[in-house]
This record gives C-alpha cells, sequence and structure tokens, in this order.
C-alpha cells in the first residue's frame, strides 16, 4: 500500500476539486485520465524509457523480451515512428513518407505500457521522472533523447528559429523542406547547410546534397545547390561522395564555410570564408546537442551538449540508474547512427535486466551498418565493427563499399525491413 | 527467471537482428535466415566471411566481430533456434519454372531443398529470394569461395543458366517449406 503524503493528498484534492467544478465526477471514479501525483502506481520492477525512436523503442522491446516479469513505461509524445534513415529519399520524390511511418502496437504486444507524453524533468533522488504535474517512478531509467538544435549558435535566427527548415527530424519537416524544392523555380538556388561535427547521421547531408542535386538534374536542369559545409571536408564516406557529387553539375560543394550571419529577410547566408549566397530555399541543419531533458537534468558532461556514459552498461557517468543511449552519447568511437542506437537498445536492455536480476553485464559492443543513397537508385555503405577492450568499446574495422551500386541500395532495403522490424516488430 | 536472452550465445548474438531477424528470423529479402542453420556451417560462413572468401563489405567487419566474441557460443543460439521460411512472397509462376529448372541442384540440395549437413551442403528451403539470387550470382562470377574444387561444377552450371532462371531458382526455393 502507498502511502500518500500530506501535500500529495492536498495536491490530489485540489485536482479533484478543480475536474468537479467543471462536473465531471467520473474523476472520481478513476475515468478521466490522471495527470497529477503517481500516474501509474508501481507494484514490480519497472524500466521508465524516455525517446521511442531508434534507441529507447529498441531498448523498451528489449527489454521486455530479456525479462517480461519486469513493467516498461515508454514516454514519447509522438504518436508514429517515422524513420530518419530513408527520409532524404522523400527530398527527391524517390519515396514517399508514408512508407517511413509506423506505429508502436508491435511494442504494445511485447507488453510495453506507451505514454504519449513527453517527459518533463529527471528526479534521480526520487527515482521518478516528471511529466507536466504528474510522475511516474522508476527503477532504472533509459533516456533516448536523440537530440536538439543549438540556435544559439546560428546568428541571426533568434526568434525565427520556427522559420527554419531543418529537416533533421524525420516527419512534418520533411514534407515541407520537399514541398519547397518542388516548388522552387527552374533556375533558383537550393542552399543546404551543414553543421559542425558532431552531430546526428555523419553521412546524411551529404546523401541529402546528392537527392536534391538528382532532383534538380532531373527535374530542373537550370536550377542548382549550394552547399556550405563548417567541416574542412566531407565528413563520412568522403571519397565515395566525392566520386558521387561529380555527377552532379549543379552542386556546388563549399568546405570549411561555416555560417557567419543568416538574413531570412533577404533571403542570404553569409558563410565566415568566401562568397555571400542568396537562395530561394534554404535548408538549414543547425549545430547539435543531446535532446533538451538531458541537458535540463545535468546528464551532458562539461561541453553542455552530449552524455558521458559507461561502455558497457550505458549508465550515466552523471547519475546512477540512469542509462543514456543513441544520439545523445559521447565517447564511444562510434558514430551517431541509427544503427548504432538500436545496438544500444539492446545490450543497454540486457544490461538493465541483468542489474535488476542482480548479475554483471555482459561485455557486448554495438556495430554500424549505415548505406547513404547518391542517386534514385544507387547506394554505397559503410560498416563498422566494435570489439570490447579493458572495458571500453573499440573499432576492430571499417569497411566500405567499393563503388557505388545498385546491389547495394538493394542491400539497403533489406536493412531496413529488418531493423523497423528488430526496433518496433 | 530464465528468459530467452539468458545464456551469452543469445546476447553475444543480439547485434546480429538489426539485419537477420531476432532469433535469427530475417524478415528481408536480401537477409539470410539464420535461424536452424547448421553450426559447421555458420562458423564456415564467418570464417569465410572474415578472409574475403565471401566477398560483402557488410558481412566483413561483423564476421570478425563473431569471432571476437566468440563464433561457436553464437552458431549453437542460432542453430538451436526453429527456423520458419521467409515471409517473402514469391510469384508462383516463378516458382514454378524454378521447380522445372531444379533439376541438377536436387543432386546435392535433396528433393526437398534442405542440403545434406554431413557434406556442409546448406538448407536453402524458405531463405529469402533475394539472398539466394545474390549467391547464386557470386558463385557465377566466381567471387564466393573461388578456386574451391568442390564448388566448379556449380559454378559452371550458374554460368549456363541465364539470369532469369537464377531468379526463377531463387523463388522455387523460397517457396519450400
Amino acid at each position: 500500500m502507498k502511502r500518500v503524503t500530506r501535500r500529495e493528498f492536498l495536491r490530489t484534492s485540489a485536482a479533484t476539486a478543480g475536474l468537479g467544478a467543471l462536473g465531471s465526477i467520473g474523476a472520481l471514479a478513476g475515468c478521466a485520465p490522471v495527470t497529477k501525483g503517481d500516474l501509474a502506481p508501481k507494484s514490480g520492477r519497472r524500466v521508465v524509457v524516455i525517446g521511442g525512436g531508434w534507441g529507447g523503442a529498441t531498448a523498451a522491446k528489449y527489454v521486455r523480451l530479456s525479462d517480461p516479469t519486469i513493467e516498461v513505461i515508454l514516454l514519447e509524445p509522438n504518436r508514429s515512428f517515422v524513420s530518419c534513415p530513408f527520409s532524404n529519399l522523400v527530398l527527391s520524390g524517390v519515396e514517399s513518407i508514408g512508407s517511413l511511418t509506423h506505429g508502436y502496437e508491435g511494442l504494445r504486444r511485447h507488453g510495453v505500457r506507451i505514454r504519449h507524453e513527453a517527459a518533463t524533468a529527471i528526479e534521480p533522488d526520487r527515482s521518478r521522472v516528471r511529466i507536466r504535474d504528474g510522475y511516474v517512478e522508476y527503477d532504472r531509467l533509459v533516456v533516448a533523447p536523440g537530440v536538439d538544435f543549438v540556435w544559439e549558435q546560428v546568428d541571426g535566427v533568434a526568434g525565427r528559429e520556427g522559420e527554419i527548415v531543418h529537416a533533421w527530424k524525420a516527419g512534418p519537416q520533411t514534407v515541407e523542406l520537399a514541398r519547397r524544392i518542388q516548388a522552387l523555380p527552374d533556375g533558383g538556388t537550393v542552399l543546404m547547410t551543414v553543421p559542425p561535427v558532431a552531430y546526428r547521421c555523419p553521412p546524411g547531408p551529404y546523401e541529402r546534397a546528392c537527392q536534391i542535386a538528382w532532383y534538380l538534374k532531373t527535374r530542373k536542369p537550370r536550377a542548382r545547390l549550394v552547399v556550405l559545409d563548417a567541416n574542412n571536408d566531407v565528413v563520412s564516406k568522403t571519397g565515395l561522395f566525392k566520386a558521387a557529387f561529380r555527377e552532379y553539375p549543379n552542386l556546388e560543394y563549399r568546405p570549411t564555410s561555416r555560417l557567419e550571419r543568416v538574413d531570412l529577410a533577404a533571403r542570404e547566408v553569409t558563410p565566415v570564408i568566401g562568397d555571400r549566397v542568396r537562395y530561394d530555399v534554404l535548408n538549414l541543419i543547425p549545430p547539435q546537442r543531446a535532446g533538451q531533458i538531458a541537458v535540463q537534468s545535468e546528464l551532458v558532461g562539461a561541453d553542455r551538449r552530449w552524455c558521458e556514459v559507461n561502455h558497457l552498461t550505458y549508465e550515466s557517468v552523471k547519475q546512477r540508474n540512469v542509462h543514456v543511449i543513441g544520439d545523445a552519447t559521447i565517447g564511444l568511437p562510434v558514430p551517431k547512427s541509427g544503427n548504432v542506437a538500436n545496438a544500444m537498445g539492446k545490450i543497454c536492455a540486457t544490461a538493465v535486466v541483468q542489474a535488476l536480476n542482480g548479475k554483471e553485464p555482459p561485455a557486448l559492443a554495438p556495430g554500424n551498418t549505415c548505406y547513404s543513397w547518391v542517386n534514385d537508385r544507387e547506394a554505397i555503405a559503410v560498416v563498422n565493427a566494435y570489439k570490447v577492450e579493458n572495458g571500453k568499446v573499440v573499432q576492430i574495422e571499417q569497411k566500405l563499399t567499393p563503388r557505388a551500386a545498385a546491389s547495394v541500395a538493394q542491400n539497403s532495403i533489406g536493412w531496413r525491413t529488418s531493423i523497423w522490424s528488430d526496433i518496433l516488430g | 527467471v530464465a528468459g530467452p536472452l539468458d545464456g551469452p550465445g543469445a546476447q553475444k548474438a543480439l547485434v546480429c537482428s538489426a539485419c537477420h531477424g531476432f532469433g535469427g528470423q530475417s524478415p528481408s529479402d536480401t537477409m539470410p535466415i539464420l535461424a536452424g542453420m547448421l553450426p559447421a556451417y555458420f562458423k564456415k560462413a564467418i570464417s569465410d566471411y572474415a578472409s574475403g572468401r565471401r566477398p560483402s563489405p557488410e558481412m566483413e567487419p561483423y564476421a570478425k566481430m563473431a569471432l571476437q566474441f566468440g563464433v561457436d557460443e553464437i552458431a549453437a543460439y542460432f542453430a538451436a533456434q526453429t527456423r520458419r521460411p521467409t515471409p517473402i512472397r514469391v510469384d508462383a509462376a516463378a516458382a514454378e519454372r524454378g521447380r522445372a529448372a531444379s533439376a541438377q541442384c536436387v543432386l546435392c540440395h535433396g528433393r526437398d531443398g534442405k542440403g545434406d549437413p554431413a557434406k556442409l551442403i546448406p538448407d536453402l528451403a524458405g531463405q529469402p529470394p533475394g539472398y539466394l539470387r545474390s549467391q547464386m550470382l557470386l558463385f557465377r562470377q566466381d567471387l564466393r569461395s573461388p578456386g574451391d574444387e568442390t564448388l566448379k561444377a556449380l559454378k559452371a552450371l550458374m554460368r549456363t543458366l541465364p539470369e532469369e532462371t537464377l531468379a526463377d531458382l531463387a523463388a522455387y526455393y523460397a517457396s519450400l517449406r
């Protein structure tokens, strides 16, 4: 039986009174959703997962697979999962957003309790996660918050962030960028900016450049794409992307071109080096850090951006019983990719279940398989394998495909079928 | 409580499920089903991928990872899973043409396509068609197990068959139960 403190009693009473005033007597019988106090009183062992993306959804499923006696609550505001991998192909019309959108019913079949709400704060001292005025308690917490944007580093957009189309979280932003590119007059300019490392999906901007350039070359032969890259060279699959860029005379790639200023009214971007660019469509991919909940909960390190974790358990080095997985992490020699987040989700779930059962975690390492489409039918890939050495994840090998090929694109379709099923099925 | 992921093999195989499905039940067209695979065949495949005798940019790094983590336990885990046939649907007419073209295949793989464990001849029944087709193309170009005397006749046969027939054979073996 749970003891109700005086303060909680007063708060609950006040809530009931408020609802009563609206004539909702049903709230007394528990028919209306509870929004204050303990939102889901805990009877056994429980893992709470914040974030239902590639890492979090996988972790939620695999905790249930490993030990069905452990309750899992997943907090994810979105009602559907939209895959970031393959979303660049929506910009070229090769894919539709619908084909990348999935429901969470598979997780429910595994007994995951999903609340389509955002975690608003973490209270590690009380082992609970706040959801607005209420909270849920946990024995172990898995935080998979993805990334958020560091708008302060983009001069000229303060107060107008909502006008920027980043399309770096797949969904309505992706559809909007596709719409703007389709509406571009032939002869117009699309400007895309690449943030400085570290950011989500290292090859993503370059795959996007290929997809936009392919679309323009095919549909608007007089239009051009300018890519301003804050980094000194293509960050990932460098040689393969540069070979792909040679197929696009309409693509102007400018490295070492960090943004100095964005002028939304004049439709101009000024890089620190080189000429100012006037655009018709802007795709600004902002600098990134761990998702907001990780930053405000002090899970980030001295850089205020990313979360350092134990390499075997993904437990935060800053908070006991709180694990962080996916793009929000730093310190492992792995890219911020969906495949890595999926692997971290499984390894973390195993470590959490072992810990709750009083056992040592196994020494497992993630793997990375990463495909990029360079036109409407050919892809390139990079694969990284890792091992554990002295408690740390180290790379064994990195392998690239020799060239762009349709067979690699076919493999990527196989990969997505499998991994979406591993995450959500 | 013993869960399905207890045991070192299951945990070491976790990374594999991204492509090969939970328990090795691949849902995709291009990734082979590992569930129920003969351990000796699995280990030969891993060894060949690691050495490049089976060329695959995807599998070469992962094979080295499997060798690091303990291929015996991973092989035993997949062998212990009951194989379910691929969920990829094939065209019935293609499968029928494949059956008609399979006269030579059955000499080694058997009438049921289940192979011969004693000779490390693999069970093809119910494997995804895209995977079967890609392997036939690798054999035909002598990219898989180059120079292997025991595969000489098989590769010669593949070279006599048009690509459409290879696709029909893949459909046929994928449809076998």
